[in-house]
Parts: structure tokens; C-alpha cells; sequence
């Protein structure tokens, strides 16, 4: 522990609780003191403080003591009262305006560091006009009457040799009635030690009549007197080494030390002066004092019996005063008398003996409801006990109880709450109680905002050398006091304390801590002009998205504010208004492959790849000729980097996001390119070089070209927009390099309201380095923003036109593409290819100006129309004529036709090659990627169901089931049409009948019938291929029964085509059925329907059913033919009848078929385990078959028994029988018919079904088709067959 | 009811993960970074005092004014801070225990990433309810 002596407190309290030494004087001593520049009391001050004084003192006790240090205050008569608290505070807010001065450089500096501050000493991290400031706070309380250690104990009486009549002037000084009010209120003894000094000035005179005038005054006065000879030094300055009024410089002195006439001598003489002051007047006075008055207070309060009474008597005393500062007390009173034995003693370092005086007085006070008496004589203890290194707990105790006591009493002794704060706060940190320290600290502030600043800041240092620093409390307590030095137009010093707060709060995530720091820094800067400074705080409070709107636009309103003062333009890397979405930055470019639109650019580079998969050359062979060209335009080094073309647009996607709840004004927004020629080769790298320079330096800054000169090489586009409060906008951006070389995309910049420049530059590098390595980059943004410009070359741009949003199914439209190449260079060989050839078909130029629909219709002639398309055009490109060359203005035309094929939304594709007629440049080849979106719903349902005429051979039934599925629209069907030139079509029913109505309304369903008849000869191989060419087939009008509208070829271009397309379709839907037929559906919408005439363009719908199986289950078919009524005379033992049974195998393979005939004694044939099928029953003929139970329960051979015991005769012998053979077997060649007679034999009239025959068939399959199909063999109950035989008469 | 409440959730490395002002006077626009700062400050406090208790809520631990700052330390030490003006020691522990609990379900959420901030509105408006059932 530390000598409490040595601790700051200890010094503050030799400071200011010593004996206090009035000074009078007359003017002409002030005089001889002013040619040093000095009044008389600091001449006299420096030799006041005695270190080591060692006097022997004994005061109460019998024991002396040596006194070490001691030291004195003098003051004037006049300084002896009450300082004026206006005055006070005036003089304290011009101490904390100066110390601002000093500091204004360092607001500008960097911020602290919190380590920094830490690790730095007390006196290191304190401002050191807290002292000053605290010691004035104290002083503002001095000469209160209650506190004796601040009455003058003696006085010091001095008079100039120059004076007339020295002796009178001694008297006259002391009797003037401006003598201070404590000695003459009564509230201390008047009768004080009184010291006569005559003070003679070298300079004005010889000595002897100095000490003349000090015989007399000895003979007067008696032996308390002196002579003190000044301005020794005659010829004017003298250069001391040890100036010893420096240390008190500070204070009041004026701040140059003047001529100084005083000499070492002098220097001598003052200090033996004070010393004989201290040690043989002062001192024993007090000793003496203090002697006499322990020895009246012991008689009076002392002992038992004193106690008793002094209690008895305060208690009657009670009710006499109650006046806020208690009752008076004169000097002669009892207490009065104790108050100054104990600060006495205290002021002689006899702590024990101004304790128990203390003591004793302070229930004297208590119990007089003396409350500031009691407080000061509280504080006194404290410091009493501390002073003796007494119990701690004790001195803290008293010094709370007087704090409390103070403020309780206030605010009259706020002051004296004030300094015995102070004290208290020294004496917790004396013993390195910080935290405590602060906590008083904070208890000192009062209302007055500069005061409680100063505190406030004082408790933060607190905090921060506490043990384990408390940075949290430093921060917070550092911008209270801020904002209270604010409050009192301190700004800079606010701005010190904001300023060490943020080291604190630096990059913290408490948002509204973070916002308030930096938001009224920023503001005070700004007050303060430093505009640059205020913007960069402010800035950083910009994207409050958890701040409420008022206050987003005032920290929005502000920063603006704070630019404009800036006056110029500023410039933000990462400002945070807008948000840049940097994941969704999306770089879209054109080198070989150019896009129609933005979404053929959007759609995945997969896709395209796969459909230009067979169109682009062969990348080795295209790549010799490739590479060798670029190899020579193109550095090495950029080889890798992306490619794109002088005077085409590259296009940067990028997403902006206002975080704000108010809405933001955005203008010029966009890019920052740098674009370096390469005129030739070593400037480029050069240039490169360069550039790469500057941006490792300027990470931050931008760089301002010269305008002009960017402007030739390359153009930016400008986009202003407006962000609403939270919404996000993605803006395109362009940059067109206008001449060949390497274009670098740095980033992005825009204008925040006009004069705000933010700019954010990507930062690729990194993350290109990675993925470089891995793997081909994934994202567009990640690859480098680096780009080679190579020479410009010709470029396609295409569109079709019209081409439709939404179709229905089955929509027919014709459109037209149109390429145009605005370059003077032509571009030749062109290819095209669509990913969906269902829905879009390449017709033939010659129907460009071709009528549609009517390009369509059935002519007279044969031949009518625009014959199919021979190549197989549905998967392979299309390619151009030879000759086709687009160049200039003229645009190229050719017609497309567009078929909805299936509903959903398709996406179509069409991707279209062209090469370069210009060998010499860069690329050969370019693609033109179109992309289409497209909507396709529902319109008619279409499905057939066939089944074979049970009656007729090669002729079939066919259901058509329509149903409009729409919602709104209004069909017509036109025509329905079979394909296959063996193919007929024919109506059961006349039109009328079917169509009522003559259109097919929404949602209306419909179904009806037709004929259809295989006629002719088989269908060899041969047709197949041949049907490719030219569909043929029978067309069935469906429309009203009068209309003359003509019948659409089906056979035409577009019909065809697409046909053809629908068939490869279907195709593998209906795998491996080989007798099949196509019907094509063509309908028309309604005319007179509610959009008018003429708006939407004339189409067609065609529906195309291919593969309509019109085989049954089984390839054999058969019927059997003969005779249904006979007349027979039955007199002749019995009839037979030939019938005759035609075969025909449907299937493309031999087939052997074995016919078995029953009678009713081998029913049992039919019991064996393969259920006999029906051959009426197929599994696609739901609804078309006679309505006997096998077609639901065909598997359960139970049934099966009942029904064939059924169909054996009721009786028990057979009425007819077959006669002939009863089993044949014949070879069947593939789609071929062969004849089988068969006779029956009948014996009695009646009506007989010859249905009980079996015919079992079985394929010859070869190796190969063994798998094909799994049905290759079978066996067929026999149809039903009526015949009638009656009796002839 | 308290008139000023507001409540954080600070993570282990003195970061607000959720907050709330549950009071129910009228928001101020100042008052907001008035309870940070304060509930900021008495973290250091907590730091003193959570070592020297094995009980997880530490009671009213620093004031400023006439607001409290009661603070309840998880063993994972997240700080459950709350700053009050009124003296409700048992709701303001009930609440504590509460919103402990609360909080372990959100810590069981897989997709919840510990330290990071509750963006979940179920626990806002749990807090919420919790605040008008105890303080």
C-alpha cells in the first residue's frame, strides 16, 4: 500500500486543506512585485510548499511528532469569500473551450485503437485538463463558514519601504473594514496571528531606511516582524535556470516570463521568509491552539457527565431551529470550537485527534439537523480516515454519508456534493477501485450538461483502467457524455468522444448503437466544415433497413445535405444504396453465337449446344483454321478469355435491391470498361500491364479517363430508374467496344439523387483463379469480365412474325422468318435447325406469297398444291439454298409453318448457321439462336376407335369421338381424312344427321361413325416409302351438306409435313402394329364467334390420329359365306350345305390356321385351359362389340363353360353336324386370303348356329421376330352364323 | 405490465441475435439506441457476474436511471438481457425460463445455425405473448 500522503489524493488534500495565510497589502508592495511580471502572492508562492519541512509538533498528546510536509495557502483579503458560481462556471467552460482547441488536428486523425488505449498508462489516457477542471470544481466551494481548515489561521501584514508613514499603514490595513465576512460574521475567531512584513525594493533605494522603518516596527508591533528585500538584481534581467514559478504557470500567470529583476539572494531571502512564517509562527500558533482548545472541549464534552448533559441539553434544544442549513453556530460556540480543533489537527497531520473530534461533533450535527455541517464534518472524516490508512470500509462509508448528505441539503451544497465527490472518487481510485470510481463519477453529474460532460467522460477513463477494462461501460459512458458536450455546443469535443467511442463500437452489429455513433459523428463533422470527414460517417449508417422510415430519410436527407457541402462530386466504392445483388450479375455476350433476343440468351447454353451439335463444323477441322487466324490477331495470354465483337453490345444483368423503406432515385447508371487497343502487340501488354497496376492500387478510387477519348473507343449505356422501398430491379446494361482490342468490365457506377457517385467494381479475380482450375466456370459472371474484341463481322438478325403467344391445338398458321444482316458483308451458307420440327415446318419459298388457307384447298388437278417436302426434314437441318446470301438492307423471307402439336408450354428453339462470305475475318462461322416461348391449349379431343365389320372382310367401323375442350371456342369441323391411298372413308349417316348444329360448341362432345374400307390390293413396302411422297388418301366433307368450301389437300406441304412429323411421333406409341390407318381431322374456328372477323388471321386446325390399329387381337381374320335360307325336303335322309370360309392374314408373316369343327361330343375341347376368345371381342373396342359377358370376364373359364354349353344345341343329339373333313390346317402367306370349304350337314329343319368351330392359328415366326410380337399364335371361337333350313314342299 | 421493456438475445460473442422492445408505452424514435447502449453496457457486468454464480439468472445486475437491466445467462452462454422499469422479480424469472426454453427449440431447429440471427415469427410472437403473460 502506498503512503496515503503520496497518492493524488494525499497531494490534493496538502493542496487544499493547509492553513490558510491572509495576505494584506498596500498597492505600492503590488508594484515592487509587478516589474517581475508577479503579483506579490505568487512571488511568494513557490517557497509556500515545504517537502521536508521536519519541524517537531506536539498537540493534544504528550508524545511530539516531526511534521514533514507542510505547506501554506495565501490569499488576499479580498479572494477570502465565496467565489461567485457564475464567475466559477464561466472560468470552467473556458478551461474545457481551450483544451478544445488544442485537440482540433487530432479530430481529423485516424481513429483510435482500443488496444492501443488500454495498454496505455493513466496519466497517458487522461486529458490533462481533468485535473485543472476538477481542482476549480473544488474551489468553487472554498471560505464556506462551516469548514474551518479554509479560515485564515494567520495574516500577513505588508507594507512597501515607500509607503509614507509605514507604521499608520500597518494599522490602517488591518482596522479597513473591507476585511473578509468570516472574520467579521462571527463564524471564526477575529483575533487571528498577525505577521508584519515591510518589503523593500533594491531598486528604489538604499537599505537604511528599510531598516529604520523595521526598528520602529519592532518597537511597535513587537518581534513579528521582517524586512524582505526584492529586486536585487540591479543591471534588469536575470536567467534563472530553475524558473520556480514555471509549475505554476498554468494557473494564472501570464504565459511569457517577463524581466525578472529578482536575484538568487532574493530567491533566499523569500524562501527563508516563508520557512520562519511556517516554523515559528504558524505552526506553534496552531500547536497552541489546538492545546487550548482540546483542554476546554475535554472539560465541556469530554467524559461521562458531559455526554449525559450535552444530550439532555440538545434534546431540549430541538425545536428552536430548523432553518435548510441548520442553526448558526459562532466561533465561541462549542461546536464551532471542536470544528476547528479537528481540522487543526488534521491541517498538523494529528489524525487521531481530528477524528475523535470529528466524532464527536458529527452527532452534535446529526442531532441538530445541522445537515451540511454534519456532511463537511462527514467528508472530513473520510478523509481523515484515509489519511491515517484506517479502515477503508469506515472512509468509504463517511464519504457516501456526506455525498448523500450533500445532495440531500440541495442544491445549495451541489458544490460541496461536487468536490466531496471528487475527493471520494480519488480516494477509490488511490486504492484502484475504478469501477466504484465510475459509478461516483456518474453520481456527480448533475443537471448542468458541460459538468456532468466532463464527468461522464471522467467515469469512461474510469472504466477503461479498470482491471479487467470495461469497454462496453467505456463506450456507453463515452457518448453520454458526448451527447452532453453537444448539448453544450462543445462539438469538438463531442466529436473526442464519439470519436474513442468507436473504438469501441468498430464494426459491432448492435445496429442502432452502430447508427447513432456514426450518424452524429457524421453530423458534428459537418457542423464543424469537415464535410468529408461527416460523409464518410454518415455513410456508413445509409442502409438501415431495420430503421424506421422517418428515420432512413433523415439520414438519407442528411448525407445528402453533407455532399452538397462537400461540393464536389463524391465518389463511393460499395455504397450500400441500392443493395448490387453481385450473384445474380448475369454477362451476356455474343461471339460465334448470337442471340435474337434476350431470351434465346437466357435459355440454358445445353440446349443450344445439342441442337447446333450437327450444324457447326467440326471443331477439328474448323478449329485450324480458327485458331491459326486468332492466334495471330490475339495474344497468347488471352486466349482463354472470352470473345466479342467491335460494335456489338456486350449486356451485364444486374440486380439492384433498395434495402429502404423510401424510395430511391438512381440515374446514370453504368458500366465502368476499360478498353485497351492492341494495335499491336507489345503495347497491349504494355497497356495491360498498366492497368493491372492501377488496380491494385485503386481497389477503392476510380479512375477518370479522359472522356472524350473513352467515348471513341467504347460506349456505355446510361440507365436512370426509380427503386421503390424494397424493391429489386434487374437493369441491363451495355457496353459496345467500338474498336478491336481487350475490353476489361471493372464494375458498375450510378448516381444516388443526382450528386452522389457509388461504384462497385467486381472482384473476379480470386474466384476465377479457383475455378479456372477446377472446372470450366459454371456461371456467366464468374467467367472473366475480360473480353478480346475482334473485328467486326456480319451478324444475322432474325424474327418471326406473326408468331403467337397461345395457340390452341392444332392451330395451322403460316409465318415468316425474316433475317436481316445489316453489315455490308454477306454472310452465305446458311443452315437452320428447331428443336420441336411437331411445331414448326420450313415450307418452300415459291409459298411465301402463297394465299393461306387457300394454298391449301383442293384444286381440280391431281397434283394440286405444294408437293411434300421428299427429304425427311422432321430431325436433320434444313439448309438454305446454295445461292442464299444475305446482305445489305434486303432481308431474307421464307416461309415457316407453325402447327400447335401438343398442349403445354413449349419452349421452341430454332438455331440458324451462317458462315462468313468474308474469309479474312476473325470468326467463319456465326449462330443465330432464336428462342420462343409459347403457349399451347387444348382445343378438340380427337379419337377413333376401329373395329372390324363382323359382317364384311376388310371393311371396318370407325367411331370418331370429338370433344372441344375449350372454354370458349367454337369449332367447325371441315373434313376428315384418311391416309393411304388403300384407304376409303366413307359416311354412314349424312352429315345433317351428325352435325345438327354444323359446329362444335365448348365443351360439346360428339361422336360418330364412318365406313372405312381397305380396298384393293396389300400395301407392299413399296407404298410405304411411296406414301412418303405423296399422301394419298379419301377425304370426307363434314361440313354443311350445300357448302361449296373446297376440300383441303392433305397431301399439300405443310399437311404433310407435319403428318409425317405426327407419325414419326406416334410411331412409338403404336409399336409393332402393322395394319394401321391415319385419320387427319380438319376443323376451322367458327366464324361469326364473338372476336371479330378479320382480327385474327385465317387458320386451320388439323388433328392427326396415326396409327389407328384396325387389326383385331388376332392377324387372322376369316368369314364365313353361304347360303342362309334353304328349303330342303326332308323326305331325303338329310341336307348338305356348302359355305364357304375365306381367310386372310392381316399379319406380315406366314401363319398357319387349323380349323377344327365340333359337335356337341367334343364340347369338351373347349374346356382346357386357354380361354377361347371371341374374335368380335379386341382389347381396343370398348364400346363396340355386341354386349356378351366374355369382352368383361373373358379370363374366368367358368363362364366361359356355361356359355359354350349353351351354345351346344339343347338337345342331346346335334341336329346337324359338320360334314367334310373335320380339321384342316392351311399356310397362310402374309396378306394373303385363301378360301376353305366347308360343309354341314343337316337333318331336320330349323334355325342353326354354326357357330361351334374353332380356329386355331399359329405365326411362323423366323428368329428375328421371334420377340417382336407376343401374340403369335391363337385360337378363335367361331362367329355366330345363322342358317335357316325349312321344309320344302 | 412494464412501461419500457425491451428485450435481447445476445450470443456468445456479443451479438444480438433477436430483439424486441416489449414495453408498452409509446415507442420513441430515440428511445431504441438508448436501450441498446445501455443493454450494451451491461454486458461487462454480466462477464463479471456470470462466473461467480452457478445460477443462471442473475437477477437485476446494472441500472441506469430508473431502468433495470435483469440478465439470465444460458450454460452455452447466451445472454437473455432484458431491460425494465418495473420490480416484477418472480414474472421477470418466469419469463426468462420461458423464453430458455423457447430458445433450446430453436436451437433444435437443424436449420438454425447457433449464433446466428431468430428470424422465426412463431418465437417473435411467443416472446411477445410471454412479455404480456409476466412483466
Amino acid at each position: 500500500m502506498v503512503d496515503p500522503a503520496n497518492t493524488s489524493l494525499g497531494r490534493m488534500l496538502l493542496d487544499e486543506i493547509s492553513p490558510v495565510v491572509m495576505v494584506l497589502r498596500t498597492p505600492l508592495v503590488e508594484e515592487a512585485c509587478l516589474k517581475n511580471g508577479l503579483t506579490f502572492i505568487q512571488m511568494l508562492r513557490p517557497f509556500c510548499v515545504f517537502n521536508n519541512i521536519d519541524v517537531p509538533v506536539r498537540t493534544a498528546s504528550d508524545q511530539p511528532y516531526r511534521l514533514q510536509k507542510f505547506g501554506l495557502r495565501l490569499f488576499y483579503e479580498s479572494d477570502i469569500r465565496q467565489p461567485n458560481l457564475e464567475v466559477a462556471k464561466e472560468r470552467l467552460k473556458q478551461v474545457i473551450t481551450q483544451a478544445a482547441e488544442k485537440d482540433v488536428s487530432e479530430l481529423c486523425s485516424d481513429l483510435p485503437q482500443i488496444n492501443n488505449a488500454v495498454s496505455r498508462a493513466e496519466n497517458e489516457v487522461l486529458p490533462s485538463w481533468f485535473q485543472f477542471f476538477n481542482k476549480e470544481l473544488v474551489h468553487t466551494v472554498s471560505f464556506s463558514d462551516h469548514e474551518a481548515f479554509d479560515h485564515p489561521v494567520a495574516c500577513l501584514v505588508v507594507v512597501s519601504s515607500k509607503d509614507d508613514q509605514p507604521i499608520n499603514r500597518f494599522v490602517d490595513l488591518f482596522n479597513t473594514n473591507k476585511l473578509p465576512s468570516l472574520l467579521t460574521s462571527g463564524a471564526m475567531d477575529p483575533k487571528i496571528l498577525k505577521h508584519y512584513l515591510l518589503v523593500h525594493d533594491n531598486q528604489d533605494g538604499p537599505l537604511e531606511k528599510a531598516t529604520k522603518i523595521l526598528t520602529e516596527m519592532r518597537s511597535t508591533f513587537g518581534s513579528d516582524c521582517q524586512l524582505l528585500c526584492i529586486n536585487s538584481s540591479q543591471d534588469g534581467v536575470v536567467e534563472h535556470q530553475d524558473y520556480p514559478w514555471v509549475l505554476y504557470k498554468s494557473d494564472d500567470l501570464p504565459s511569457q516570463p517577463r524581466r525578472c529583476f529578482l536575484n538568487v539572494d532574493d530567491f533566499n531571502e523569500i524562501k527563508d521568509l516563508m520557512q520562519d512564517l511556517s516554523t515559528k509562527h504558524v505552526i506553534p500558533y496552531m500547536e497552541q491552539k489546538i492545546r487550548v482548545l482540546n483542554q476546554q472541549v475535554s472539560a465541556t464534552r469530554k467524559g461521562f457527565r458531559n455526554q449525559i448533559k450535552n444530550l439532555w441539553w440538545r434534546k431540549g434544544k430541538e425545536d428552536v431551529v430548523d432553518s435548510p442549513s441548520g442553526p448558526t453556530y459562532t466561533f465561541n460556540s462549542n461546536e464551532s470550537q471542536i470544528r476547528v480543533l479537528g481540522d487543526y489537527a488534521f491541517m498538523l497531520r494529528d489524525y487521531e485527534l481530528a477524528l475523535s473530534n470529528y466524532r464527536l461533533i458529527s452527532t452534535d450535527y446529526k442531532l441538530d439537523k445541522a445537515w451540511k455541517r454534519y456532511a463537511g464534518v462527514q467528508e472530513m472524516m473520510g478523509l481523515a480516515y484515509f489519511m491515517s490508512d484506517q479502515s477503508r470500509k469506515e472512509a468509504e462509508y463517511c464519504m457516501e454519508n456526506a455525498f448523500n448528505t450533500y445532495l440531500k441539503v440541495a442544491p445549495s451544497s451541489q458544490q460541496n456534493a461536487t468536490r466531496c465527490g471528487l475527493w471520494w472518487i480519488e480516494m477509490l481510485k488511490a486504492r484502484y477501485q475504478y469501477k466504484e470510481a465510475a459509478t461516483v463519477y456518474f453520481r456527480v453529474c448533475t443537471e448542468e450538461p458541460l459538468h456532468s460532460a466532463v464527468m461522464l467522460e471522467q467515469a469512461s477513463y474510469c472504466y477503461l483502467l479498470s482491471k479487467p477494462p470495461m469497454l462496453h461501460k467505456y463506450g456507453f459512458h463515452l457518448v453520454l457524455s458526448g451527447d452532453r458536450y453537444k448539448k453544450c455546443d462543445q462539438i469538438k469535443h463531442a466529436i473526442r468522444t464519439y470519436r474513442s467511442a468507436m473504438s469501441v463500437y468498430k464494426g459491432t452489429t448492435w445496429s442502432h448503437i452502430k447508427d447513432h455513433v456514426h450518424f452524429h459523428i457524421g453530423q458534428w463533422y459537418a457542423l464543424l466544415g469537415l464535410y468529408d470527414l461527416a460523409a464518410n460517417h454518415v455513410l456508413e449508417v445509409l442502409a438501415c433497413s431495420h430503421q424506421s422510415k422517418t428515420m432512413q430519410e433523415l439520414f438519407l436527407r442528411d448525407f445528402l445535405q453533407i455532399v452538397q457541402k462537400t461540393g464536389k462530386t463524391f465518389e463511393v466504392s460499395k455504397l450500400q444504396l441500392p443493395e448490387i445483388n453481385i450473384s445474380s450479375l448475369r454477362v451476356i455476350f455474343e461471339d460465334h453465337r448470337t442471340y435474337a433476343s434476350s431470351a434465346a440468351a437466357s435459355v440454358k447454353e445445353k440446349i443450344w449446344v445439342s441442337l447446333e451439335e450437327e450444324m457447326i463444323p467440326n471443331l477439328s477441322t474448323a478449329r485450324t483454321n480458327w485458331l491459326e487466324l486468332q492466334s495471330k490477331l490475339i495474344p497468347k495470354k488471352y486466349k482463354e478469355s472470352n470473345v466479342c465483337v467491335a460494335g456489338e453490345a456486350v449486356k451485364v444483368d444486374i440486380e439492384f435491391k433498395n434495402p429502404l423503406q423510401i424510395p430511391l432515385l438512381l440515374s446514370s447508371v453504368s458500366l465502368i470498361c476499360e478498353l485497351s487497343e492492341n494495335s499491336d502487340e507489345m503495347q497491349s501488354d504494355a497497356n495491360s500491364l498498366l492497368s493491372g497496376l492501377q488496380n491494385d492500387g485503386e481497389s477503392t478510387k476510380l479512375n477518370h479517363r479522359d472522356v472524350n477519348f473513352e467515348n471513341s473507343l467504347l460506349s456505355v449505356s446510361d440507365v436512370g430508374f426509380s427503386l421503390r422501398g424494397g424493391e429489386t430491379t434487374v437493369v441491363q446494361l451495355t457496353v459496345t467496344p467500338r474498336v478491336e482490342g481487350i475490353l476489361q468490365i471493372v464494375g458498375v457506377k450510378w448516381k444516388l439523387s443526382g450528386f452522389v457517385v457509388g461504384f462497385h467494381k467486381f472482384e473476379t479475380n480470386p474466384v476465377k483463379m479457383i475455378r479456372k482450375r477446377v472446372q470450366k466456370a459454371k456461371h456467366p459472371h464468374s467467367d472473366n469480365l475480360k473480353f478480346v474484341v475482334v473485328k467486326s463481322v456480319p451478324k444475322l438478325e432474325g424474327v418471326i412474325h406473326p408468331l403467337p403467344k397461345r395457340a390452341y391445338v392444332g392451330d395451322l398458321r403460316n409465318l415468316v422468318l425474316e433475317l436481316r444482316n445489316k453489315s455490308e458483308f454477306a454472310v452465305k451458307n446458311l443452315k437452320m435447325k428447331i428443336s420441336h420440327p411437331r411445331f414448326l415446318n420450313i415450307g418452300k419459298r415459291e409459298s411465301l406469297n402463297a394465299e393461306f388457307p387457300a394454298c391449301l384447298e383442293k384444286t381440280n388437278s391431281d397434283h394440286s398444291g405444294v408437293p411434300a417436302n421428299p427429304t425427311d426434314a422432321s430431325h436433320s437441318m434444313f439448309l438454305f439454298p446454295e445461292d442464299t446470301i444475305i446482305q445489305g438492307e434486303t432481308p431474307l423471307l421464307w416461309p415457316l409453318w407453325f402447327r400447335a402439336a401438343v398442349p403445354g408450354n413449349i419452349s421452341l428453339c430454332i438455331t440458324i448457321y451462317y458462315e462468313m462470305g468474308d474469309i479474312s475475318s476473325t470468326m467463319r462461322y456465326r449462330t443465330l439462336r432464336m428462342h420462343y416461348n409459347l403457349q399451347v391449349l387444348p382445343s378438340l379431343d380427337v379419337s377413333f376407335q376401329i373395329s372390324p365389320c363382323p359382317s364384311r372382310l376388310q371393311e371396318f367401323l370407325v367411331r370418331m369421338d370429338v370433344v372441344n375442350k375449350t372454354s370458349s371456342e367454337s369449332f367447325q369441323v371441315h373434313q376428315l381424312s384418311s391416309v393411304g391411298h388403300q384407304w376409303e372413308i366413307s359416311l354412314l349417316q349424312p352429315v345433317d344427321a351428325i352435325f345438327p348444329s354444323q359446329s362444335l360448341m365448348a365443351h360439346q362432345a360428339l361422336s360418330c361413325f364412318f365406313m372405312l374400307k381397305n380396298h384393293g390390293k396389300p400395301s407392299t413396302s413399296e407404298d410405304e416409302i411411296s406414301s412418303h411422297f405423296r399422301l394419298q388418301g379419301t377425304d370426307v366433307r363434314l361440313g354443311t351438306q350445300g357448302s361449296s368450301e373446297p376440300l383441303f389437300d392433305i397431301a399439300s406441304s405443310p399437311l404433310a409435313d407435319f403428318h409425317h412429323c405426327e407419325r414419326l411421333h406416334q410411331e412409338i406409341l403404336h409399336k409393332g402394329d402393322t395394319s394401321t390407318v391415319d385419320f387427319i381431322l380438319i376443323s376451322r374456328p367458327l366464324k361469326n364467334d364473338n372476336n371479330p372477323v378479320g382480327s385474327d388471321p385465317p387458320h386451320l386446325f388439323s388433328h392427326h390420329a396415326c396409327h389407328c390399329s384396325t387389326a383385331s387381337t388376332s392377324s387372322i381374320s376369316w368369314l364365313v359365306d353361304g347360303p342362309r335360307t334353304i328349303y330342303h325336303d326332308f323326305s331325303a335322309p338329310f341336307c348338305e350345305i356348302n359355305l364357304s370360309m375365306t381367310l386372310f392374314n392381316s399379319s406380315d408373316v406366314v401363319a398357319s390356321v387349323h380349323i377344327n369343327t365340333l359337335d356337341s361330343s367334343t364340347s369338351d375341347n373347349l374346356n382346357d385351359a386357354t380361354p377361347v376368345q371371341p374374335a368380335t371381342s379386341s382389347d381396343n373396342q370398348e364400346g363396340w362389340h355386341d354386349l356378351s359377358l366374355v369382352t368383361d370376364i373373358k379370363v374366368t373359364s367358368d363362364v366361359l363353360k356355361v356359355r359354350t354349353s349353351k351354345s351346344t344345341p339343347v338337345e342331346s343329339v346335334s341336329p346337324f353336324i359338320w360334314s367334310g373333313s373335320s380339321s384342316t390346317r392351311v399356310q397362310l402367306e402374309p396378306m394373303s386370303r385363301t378360301e376353305i370349304p366347308l360343309q354341314v350337314s343337316v337333318f331336320s329343319p330349323g334355325t342353326y348356329d354354326l357357330s361351334n368351330y374353332v380356329l386355331h392359328w399359329n405365326l411362323l415366326l423366323s428368329n428375328d421376330q421371334g420377340n417382336r410380337d407376343s401374340r403369335s399364335s391363337g385360337k378363335c371361337q367361331g362367329y355366330p352364323y345363322y342358317l335357316t333350313v325349312l321344309q320344302s314342299d | 405490465m412494464a412501461t419500457t421493456a425491451c428485450f435481447v438475445i445476445v450470443s456468445r460473442n456479443d451479438i444480438p441475435i433477436y430483439e424486441a422492445e416489449v414495453g408498452s408505452a409509446a415507442k420513441r424514435e430515440d428511445a431504441a439506441q438508448l436501450h441498446q447502449f445501455i443493454l450494451h453496457a451491461a454486458l461487462d457486468i454480466v462477464q463479471d457476474l456470470a462466473w461467480t454464480t452457478s445460477a443462471m439468472y442473475l437477477k437485476a445486475i446494472d441500472r441506469f436511471n430508473d431502468l433495470v437491466v435483469s440478465v439470465y445467462v444460458t450454460a452455452g452462454h447466451t445472454r437473455l438481457m432484458l431491460l425494465h422499469d418495473s420490480r416484477n422479480d418472480d414474472g421477470i424469472k418466469s419469463f426468462f425460463q420461458e423464453v430458455h426454453e423457447l430458445y433450446i427449440k430453436t436451437l433444435l431447429n437443424p436449420l438454425y445455425l447457433p449464433g446466428s440471427r431468430i428470424t422465426s415469427s412463431h418465437f417473435d410472437t411467443k416472446v411477445r405473448a410471454l412479455a404480456r403473460k409476466y412483466l
